[in-house]
């Protein structure tokens, strides 16, 4: 027989008790290996979506809203501008757009670099149901969503099809083939998308001049997605130059809204740390307590052991040995635990659905359960330490 | 070999003194076998205590083998307790969680002796437990688990064996029994110094020293009356 077996055994027997303090540092652990987890996802998401929109900028008319007072009466406020871009000033972006980008990276030869996107949104009914249809370029449009892929049927090809994202299809119960109808213009569904996870999902693409002549809006464009070509390109200044040189349009580079959400989701890491941490904590008091607790009901047995010969480094030992294993159940458990949290609150959290368990924080997550429970029981242990022999079989 | 000179121990101050030794001395040589009497509260068990070093005395010094062992450090006590001494008390204090077997070999395992675990079959043997070994206490009769305490007391082949009332909670004929295996490790040179009530344990002893208050009040030689 081993030492530690001694230490088994008795947690074996006291396996409520022990329970408790396990309970103590697998709460702790769980809420670290959670959150980190979850951040993980959350930010394995933001690179990814860095990765698809990172040299992009999207340009939209410039709509402001004004404060509408009479006096000191406030009656609202009135949206000023365009709904819609002309196409017209869809050059003037491409000029301004290829010349920072060949300036930067020093490109001296005439052409397109910058792949531009124009895109008209019109929601019309079809079938009895509302959905959002999109006009597009096909193929500039392709360049910029390069995870698209066909379903079900080949990619636009002429003006009198469609390409329909997969909840719509389904929805709308509409295959490669069906004819559908937009304001008296008839198109014929040339694929169906596979499902991306986001709102092209529900939509539903033509080309762009067809829906400009169904619905009237002839020259007209309700958004430009620009790719820029490189990551390294100047898409900050380009978006400046396009906002201070052409009147009536916004341009914003995603990398700009991407930063402001990262730091967002930096502070809430840092806010739900400190909560892993304050978790920790309490956890480290609850196993303190049980610790205690269970010197106190061990009086006896420490003085017994003590009688046989046990030293008290000895006993110092077998303590700090159940408070490894209550770290190692703890620690297992804790972050089983922590990565079906995850699972759980990522999708509420960050909206973040693909959570994968993250086998690195299962040494992360033992080192800290046996970390917080080795803590909690030094101070218990040295108090049985000093249990005198004499006087632990006096509670008899 | 085992000495105790003048020893007195007093519990709490003020008002709440209580002396619970005055005074007292004692000569434990090789292969003696005492007995202690007398009513409860007269300081028994802490003269045992201070016996064996599980406590101190408040004044005067024990003696074993020719060294002071009353001023000894926790560390010095427990290289006592490693095989100059052993303990048996009246309520066992077998550990719960371990059977026997594992019981018995305790003492070796804080030695950290891993390789003699045969001896501790041999001492349940001994006591006449072999078929029990893998039961744990609570399986066990009161008779049984006081068997289990004296071979784990035996392992360390101690010169000096200290028995707290063992046979205070059992009956008549398993106490006798349990009084025979002592008298036989007393036959093997073993000393013995065992506190009792019963004055039918006690009379087995070579010398009975009565306490009364925490002095000793009476010391009843029995070698003679034994032999005549």
């Amino acid at each position: 027989m081993k030492f530690y077996r001694v230490v088994l055994k008795d947690v074996w027997r006291r396996k409520r008790r022990v329970l408790f303090a396990v309970i103590g540092v697998l709460i702790g652990t769980m809420t670290v290996v959670g959150i980190f987890t979850i951040t993980r996802a959350g930010e394995a998401r933001m690179l990814e979506q860095m990765e698809k929109y990172g040299p992009n900028l999207t340009v939209m008319p410039a709509i402001s809203n004004v404060d509408m007072q009479l006096g000191d009466l406030s009656l609202g406020t009135l949206s000023v501008g365009e709904n819609y871009i002309p196409e017209e000033k869809l050059l003037q972006i491409r000029e301004i757009a290829d010349s920072e980008i060949k300036e930067i990276m020093g490109i001296e030869e005439e052409g397109d670099i910058a792949t531009l996107a124009p895109k008209l949104y019109v929601n019309t009914r079809i079938k009895d149901t509302s959905v959002m249809v999109v006009g597009i370029d096909p193929l500039p449009e392709l360049n910029i969503k390069t995870w698209w892929r066909i379903g079900g049927g080949e990619y636009l090809n002429s003006n009198s099809q469609a390409l329909v994202g997969a909840v719509a299809a389904e929805l709308l119960e509409l295959k490669e083939g069906d004819p559908i109808d937009l304001n008296g213009e008839k198109v014929t569904i040339a694929g169906v998308l596979e499902e991306t996870g986001s709102d092209e999902d529900y939509q539903i693409f033509v080309p762009l001049p067809t829906l400009q002549q169904a619905f009237d809006k002839e020259g007209l464009v309700s958004s430009v997605d620009i790719r820029a070509l490189c990551n390294a390109c100047p898409v900050v200044m380009i978006a400046d130059d396009i906002n201070n040189l052409i009147p009536g349009v916004r341009a914003i580079a995603v990398q700009q809204i991407a930063s402001a959400e990262m730091e967002m989701m930096s502070r809430i890491n840092r806010f739900m740390l400190a909560l892993a941490g304050i978790t920790l904590a309490v956890g480290l008091f609850g196993v303190g307590n049980t610790m205690m607790r269970s010197v106190n009901e061990r009086t006896k047995d420490i003085g017994i052991m003590r009688a046989v010969g046990a030293s008290q480094p000895q006993i110092m030992k077998l303590f700090i040995y159940e408070a490894i294993v209550i770290g190692v159940i703890g620690g297992i458990f804790g972050y089983l635990a922590g990565t079906l949290l995850a699972y759980g609150l990522g999708p509420v959290v960050f909206g973040v659905s693909a959570i994968n368990p993250i086998p690195q924080y299962f040494p992360l997550a033992l080192g800290l359960a046996i970390g917080v429970a080795v803590v909690a029981t030094i101070y218990p242990a040295f108090r049985a330490t000093r249990v005198k022999v004499a006087y632990s079989f006096r509670s008899l | 070999m085992l000495e105790v000179r003048k020893i007195s121990k007093v519990y709490g101050e003020g008002e709440a003194r209580v002396v619970a030794l005055d005074n007292v001395s004692l000569r434990i040589a090789d292969g003696d076998f005492k007995a202690i009497m007398g009513p409860s509260g007269s300081g028994k068990s802490t003269l045992l205590n201070i016996i064996g070093g599980l406590d101190t005395p408040s004044d005067g010094e024990v003696v074993l083998g020719g060294k002071r062992i009353d001023n000894l450090d926790e560390n010095g006590l427990v290289e006592i307790r490693r095989g100059e001494i052993a303990y048996i008390f009246q309520q066992y204090h077998l550990l719960p969680s371990l059977t026997a077997f594992e019981n018995v070999i305790l003492p070796l395992l804080f030695r950290g002796i891993e390789g003699k675990f045969g001896e501790a079959r041999r001492m349940l043997a001994r006591v006449g437990l072999e078929k029990r070994a893998e039961h744990k206490p609570s399986q066990l009769s009161g008779g049984e688990q006081q068997r289990v305490a004296i071979a784990r007391a035996l392992i360390d082949d101690p010169k000096v064996l200290l028995a707290d009332e063992p046979t205070g909670n059992m009956d008549q004929k398993t106490g006798g029994e349990i009084l025979d295996l002592f008298k036989q490790l007393n036959k093997e040179g073993r000393a013995i110094v065992m506190v009792t009530h019963n004055p039918e344990i006690a009379k087995h002893a070579r010398e009975i020293i009565v306490l009364c208050d925490g002095r000793i009040a009476d010391r009843l030689n029995n070698r003679k009356e034994n032999k005549v």
